[in-house]
Parts: structure tokens; C-alpha cells; sequence
């Protein structure tokens, strides 16, 4: 298999776990799942983060974002039927319903004064309190100088 | 990216930490631009936005301006 039709496959096994697991695999457990060596995998996870298709916690071979999806906590609570999941921020918590082409309920809260916010996507339609507003605090030229950050 | 109660909500945080005010988006907007960025990713065949994509994209939402320009 040609290197970029393998990250194809890698990189749609990790969203594959994410949403049926609820987290990414580590590299020799999906080694595992496709019966090839861990190594391969790492190499592919690391070619994907180059290619800015996932983001790796830093220093480490483990997947942290596999946008809109977070492997860790966020204050971006996405459900989806009974699964649970975490968005890295806003844009992606709305994207976790618009990905899945599933009704979602959204839990997050105001960083100014803490009080919870809900959002409900059903269908294409988005229900959220009135007065409602999103912040992007960094440029756009520079959000992936700091991704966590962004 | 950041979901606040209000623009009065954006703008007091952004002061207590002496930020300017960055882009501001309705939640409906946000919706729109998670629907046209996110929607296939999850197929096989997804590539990565070029930024003339996405800047077409964020035009469509009307989010242009500096702010809005990749790279």
C-alpha cells in the first residue's frame, strides 16, 4: 500500500474510534486492529500531523485532536444520543453534529462569568439563547501557531 | 473560539485581559461555517482546506476582512 492510501486508512480508523469509543487509539493498538507494525502507524500519525489533519499532544506520539474531536476533557460537552464527546472549542463542538449528520445537545459556559450556555443542533437547524455570541480571540493567518492555544 | 452570554460578556473578558476584540460571530453563523468546514470529514476522499477554499468559504458566512485571511 502507497504511503498516502495507508494515512488515508490511518487517519479514518482514528475517527472511526473516536466516534464509536469515544477516544483515538494509541498507535500500536490500531497497529492491532490493522495487523501492521506499530512503527508504520506512528510514522503515519506523525505525516497526518504534519499534514495538519490531526494535532499530537506535544512530545508525544498520542493523538490530542482529531478536529472537530478532542481525545482530552474541554469545557465543550458534545452529546450525540447516548454517545459523549468534547470539542476543542466552539467551532468545533458544532462541528461534532455537523460531522456525524446526527442532533446534538452542546454544554459549554461563559468565560466571562462561568454561567452554563446549551446549544441544540436538530437537523440543519441551531437553537441557542438569544444574545448568544462567539468570540475568535486569534487571527486566522495565525491559529495554528498555537493550536491549544487557538 | 469562544461561545459568551452576550457581546457585553466578549468584551469585558477581552479587556480584563487587555485583548482587542478578535471576530465575533452569531451562534447561527458558527453553525453555518461548522457545517461547510466539518461536514466531510469523516469521508474517505477529505483533503485539508487550501486557503483560497477557505477563504471562500468564510465569505460565504460573511467573515472577511484581515481578521478572516489566511496565511
Amino acid at each position: 500500500m502507497d504511503p498516502s492510501a495507508f494515512d488515508r486508512q490511518v487517519r479514518l480508523s482514528i475517527y472511526r474510534a473516536i466516534v464509536e469509543d469515544g477516544r483515538p487509539p494509541t498507535a500500536p493498538e490500531l497497529a492491532g486492529t490493522l495487523d501492521v507494525p506499530a512503527a508504520g502507524v506512528e510514522d503515519a500519525f506523525r505525516r497526518l500531523a504534519d499534514g495538519r489533519a490531526i494535532v499530537l499532544a506535544p512530545g508525544t506520539p498520542y493523538v490530542w485532536m482529531a478536529n472537530p474531536f478532542s481525545a482530552i476533557p474541554t469545557p465543550f460537552e458534545v452529546r450525540v444520543g447516548d454517545r459523549g464527546y468534547f470539542g476543542n472549542c466552539i467551532w468545533d463542538a458544532l462541528g461534532i453534529p455537523a460531522c456525524l449528520h446526527e442532533d446534538a445537545q452542546i454544554r459549554t459556559f461563559c468565560p466571562d462569568c462561568s454561567e452554563p450556555i446549551s446549544l441544540e443542533v436538530r437537523g440543519d437547524m441551531l437553537a441557542a439563547p438569544a444574545g448568544a455570541t462567539i468570540h475568535f480571540a486569534v487571527p486566522a493567518a495565525h491559529w495554528w501557531e498555537d493550536i491549544g492555544a487557538t | 473560539m469562544l461561545l459568551f452570554r452576550s457581546g457585553e460578556h466578549v468584551d469585558r473578558w477581552s479587556e480584563g485581559r487587555g485583548l482587542p476584540t478578535g471576530g465575533v460571530l452569531t451562534p447561527e453563523q458558527c453553525w453555518r461555517l461548522a457545517r461547510a468546514w466539518f461536514h466531510d470529514r469523516l469521508s474517505p476522499d477529505w483533503r485539508r482546506r487550501t486557503p483560497e477554499e477557505a477563504t471562500r468559504i468564510f465569505g460565504e458566512i460573511g467573515l472577511t476582512g484581515p481578521f478572516w485571511r489566511l496565511g
